[in-house]
């Protein structure tokens, strides 16, 4: 497919876009310029089913695929009905491996299904990356429909310090477990369906951080996206999560919205969260909010140590100055030349100094940076409720937290590491939203991100009263945890995926 | 019934054997079934008689990098007349039969060839791929196949019609392959002649749940022509001509998602409520009917929407009649005092589906069956009156022809 053809898909495929009359309320997809009923004197509309649930008004299993889809084998296509709009669209079910045997695809007739941004497919190693909306998971399996009813901000709402404003995270359905007592602490690890890459990751973790701080995308001005595993080499993740998420002011096909892809090994996102912050506090910005996003499909060559702890998956966070559900009070960075682990470009994995990420590059790093910023909020462990630091394992943030003074109570909640694996940029972010799922309004909360390279940055929260109100709208990490859908693969389809 | 004027009248036709014919280009198979027709005119035809040809082919451009087919056949036929192509997909063959009739009709032409031709084998790998340039490409990018198009609606008519059917809705669904591979073995061009069990189909491997391969249409090579005249010359070249007395078309949403309805094809009950009206008729008129079987389901949604069956009670029509023959030869569909016999020569199922041929190929068996040419595969009754029903993707467009032997 050509670079415009793609172009002019993306502006249907990523929203489920449509045209609708409205003199006489019919729906057209692809959109079209005129209704057929109203004829030249129709008042067309552009309608977008994003956000919209589905049912499956038919359906199959492709065992033949095109060469395209090639790469998933066998899988669910059928035909979406959404109900609102009487709107009748394809899409492939995602998330769902077929058994060899005949599948009875009648079962799966009227079942609920809600829209999912996946990859469909793409021109080998060196081309285009096709993405689009018309993906989806069966409403009562892992990915559960939510609601995007964005509030508008009152004009008494008082302007506070800044802060996160709200946050969502993604974990992917399928898991592998680590055999017997676990690796270094991690007993069973997310991993990327076949569909699923970095990008899609970003889109579903900002889709739900703007679900949860019900805030209306067109004010998010600036999009970080942090990652060491991002599709392209050029080409950044941000402007497909801006053009799905429609974050910014539209105008034409585009959006006055700005945002770069970061990278710093798994201190990416984080680092910008001070930026993000600074940002929406500066009049000259002109935003309301800044979207940060940590997402990782881990990488890991087979047999590597780091194959048997990296996980997949994202953690995006909003901030802002008005409704804030923590502000942020206090940042320190610390950065040295240390290079204990890197990859080179074109190198499809990265290298690491074994025993040299310990001591003098992560413990060094995230021990400096806690230890100051306690000094700088002329606080103790003690006065902190919870710790979430950057988990490469489940032995190394604990330990630097120990080593920090603090006891196990204040850690176990942000070592989440041991059920998902290590998400790189997307890990400390994860930590920290598994915290404020729990936190309690006048909690401290010390984050203290690490990546290789090397660097730390130390973040002290204080949790507002604004959180109780925003947690019916949240899924929380714990949740997506225990999952009872979540589906354990082998290790052979844990490698076909991850490497997409 | 009354006396009806006729559209046009074929005279001779011809064609390939259906199947993988890795040794001869497109143009060549073409050339062979159109010699076949021009010879088999009874009373002769010069080159130079004919006045322009019609030819319907999809994917001759991807499968051998071929365009302008005027020109190459041009060069085939030595002559340098009005030559058009038709893209109708799968129907690509009965909409050039159709333009066709309107070139006769509108009294521009008297003597017409009319051809229809596909090398699919020649990308055997890739076909799969190709045909989908026939759907919408949003399901193309929702990783339907052409099978799998089909299956979608085959899953939603057992949903909705043959849920309870302990069964037999799907064991109707393999018996349209049963019946029509029968039909196959008596004809000497068809790619597969050999008989099929209900167990055999159904145990087949899986293409799309619920379409399994046997349920499918092959992949194949072929071409068949026809020499098409007017009505006022036919006794020129035939003492038995065929006369086209209908012949209409009717389209539809590209996309089986934009259509009303996943259980039947929109543009195959338009055109055949027309062609009905333009001839008078009724389903019981039909003796013999050439119905576009791609896959098994496609034969039931004709029969309902030709008004031959109730909505919904076309799997019971199949399966009763199946199950209530007693003969050896053909076995037509029985309803009431209706008897049609579907697919003589094996239909899309048996015969083969080269794409762009298989329109002009249903309109070469009725040609034979009225002629009492078919050999030893003759329907084993008096018939008259034929139609050919031919439809391109899932039922983007629908081209029908009654034929009659005497008018």
């Amino acid at each position: 497919m050509s670079e415009p053809i793609t172009r002019r898909k993306i502006l249907v495929d990523y929203r489920i876009r449509a045209a609708k009359c409205e003199n006489c309320g019919r729906v057209y997809f692809p959109p079209k310029s005129f209704c057929d009923i109203e004829g030249r004197g129709s008042r067309m509309r552009e309608v977008d089913h994003f956000y919209e649930k589905g049912t499956l008004l038919s359906c199959n299993v492709i065992r033949g695929p095109t060469k395209k889809f090639d790469y998933l084998k066998s899988f669910l296509s059928g035909i979406i009905h959404f109900q609102g709009d009487n709107l009748k669209v394809p899409g492939r079910i995602t998330d769902y491996v077929p058994p060899p045997e005949e599948v009875d695809v009648t079962e799966f007739i009227d079942r609920g299904v809600v829209p999912r941004f996946r990859k469909t497919f793409t021109d080998g190693t060196s081309g285009l990356i096709y993405y689009s909306s018309m993906n989806f998971s069966f409403e009562d399996d892992y990915y559960p429909f939510q609601q995007y009813l964005p509030i508008k901000p009152s004009v008494n709402e008082k302007s506070s310090k800044p802060g996160i404003v709200g946050y969502g995270v993604y974990l992917p359905k399928f898991r592998i477990k680590n055999e017997g007592h676990g690796v270094l602490g991690v007993v069973e690890r997310t991993l990327p369906f076949a569909d699923e890459d970095t990008t899609t990751f970003a889109v579903e973790a900002g889709k739900r951080a703007l679900i949860h701080s019900a805030i209306d995308s067109r004010y998010v001005k600036k999009c970080f996206v942090g990652s060491e595993s991002a599709p392209y080499a050029v080409n950044p993740s941000m402007s497909t999560v801006s053009q799905v998420l429609e974050l910014g002011e539209p105008y034409e096909d585009g959006f006055f919205s700005g945002g770069i892809d970061s990278q710093f090994a798994c201190k990416a996102a984080t680092d910008l969260f001070i930026d993000a912050a600074a940002l929406v506090a500066y009049s000259t910005f002109g935003g309301e909010y800044v979207m940060v996003i940590g997402a990782d499909n881990s990488q890991a060559a087979a047999g590597d140590p780091l194959d048997y702890t990296v996980g997949a998956g994202a953690a995006a966070f909003i901030f802002g100055k008005r409704n804030v559900i923590a502000t942020l009070d206090c940042y320190v960075p610390y950065t040295s030349d240390t290079p204990d682990f890197y990859r080179r470009e074109g190198e499809e994995y990265p290298k690491h100094g074994g025993r040299f990420t310990g001591i003098p590059a992560y413990f060094k790093h995230v021990g400096t940076a806690m230890k100051a910023a306690m000094k700088a909020c002329n606080l103790t462990p003690k006065d902190i409720q919870y710790v979430a630091n950057h988990s490469p394992n489940g032995k190394f943030p604990y330990q630097a937290a120990i080593e920090a003074g603090f006891d196990k109570e204040q850690i176990e909640p942000g070592l989440v590491v041991k059920y998902i694996g290590n998400l790189y940029s997307g890990s400390c972010p994860t930590a920290l939203a598994a915290v404020l799922d729990i936190a309690k309004p006048g909690d401290k909360i010390l984050m203290t991100s690490y990546g290789s390279g090397a660097g730390s940055d130390a973040y002290i929260f204080t949790v507002t009263d604004a959180i109780e109100q925003k947690r019916e709208r949240s899924i929380t990490v714990k949740e997506q945890i225990e999952n009872p859908h979540r589906q354990y693969v082998d290790y052979s389809t844990y490698r076909r995926w991850k490497e997409g | 019934m009354k006396k009806l004027k006729p559209l046009a009248a074929i005279v001779g036709a011809g064609r390939t054997k259906f199947g993988e014919l890795w040794y001869q280009n497109p143009e060549a198979l073409l050339t062979e079934a159109g010699l076949k027709a021009m010879e088999s005119v009874e009373y002769g035809l010069r080159r130079k008689d004919i006045q322009a040809c019609y030819f319907g082919s999809f994917l001759y451009q991807v499968t051998n990098k071929l365009a302008l087919i005027p020109g190459y056949m041009s060069r085939e036929l030595g002559m340098n007349i009005p030559m058009s192509n038709t893209e109708a997909a799968c129907g690509s063959g009965g909409s050039a039969l159709y333009n066709a009739c309107l070139g006769i009709r509108s009294g521009e032409y008297d003597v017409t060839l009319v051809g229809g031709f596909e090398k699919m084998t020649d990308r055997a790998g890739k076909i799969i791929d190709d045909l989908m340039f026939a759907g919408d490409p949003h399901e193309f990018d929702a990783g339907y196949t052409f099978a799998g198009l089909y299956a979608s609606m085959m899953a939603r008519y057992i949903h909705d019609y043959g849920d309870s059917s302990d069964g037999r809705c799907r064991e109707a669904l393999a018996l349209v392959a049963c019946k029509n591979h029968h039909h196959a073995v008596g004809n000497e061009y068809a790619q597969f002649r050999r008989e099929f069990t209900v167990e055999e189909v159904l145990n087949s491997p899986l293409v799309a749940d619920p379409i399994r391969m046997l349920h499918c249409s092959p992949v194949s090579d072929g071409a068949v022509a026809l020499v098409v005249v007017s009505p006022e010359v036919a006794k020129e070249y035939t003492d038995t001509p065929i006369y086209i007395v209908g012949s209409q078309q009717a389209t539809d949403d590209v996309s089986i998602c934009s259509r009303e309805s996943l259980t039947g094809i929109k543009a195959t009950r338009l055109a055949m409520e027309k062609v009905l009206k333009e001839t008078s008729m009724t389903m019981c008129d039909i003796h013999l009917a050439e119905v576009h079987d791609c896959f098994t389901i496609e034969e039931i949604f004709f029969l309902e929407d030709s008004g031959f069956c109730e909505r919904g009670e076309g799997w019971k029509t199949v399966y009763d009649s199946y199950e209530s023959f007693k003969g050896s030869k053909h076995i037509p569909y029985v309803n009431g005092n209706s008897e049609l016999v579907v697919n003589a020569g094996g239909g899309l199922k048996a015969d083969g589906h080269p794409v762009g041929a298989t329109g002009v190929r249903q309109v070469y068996e009725c040609f034979k069956q009225l002629r009492n040419e078919a050999g030893g595969n003759q329907v084993d009754k008096e018939l008259n009156v034929a139609l050919c029903h031919n439809i391109g993707g899932t039922g983007g467009i629908a081209t029908v022809h009654i034929l009659m032997r005497e008018l």
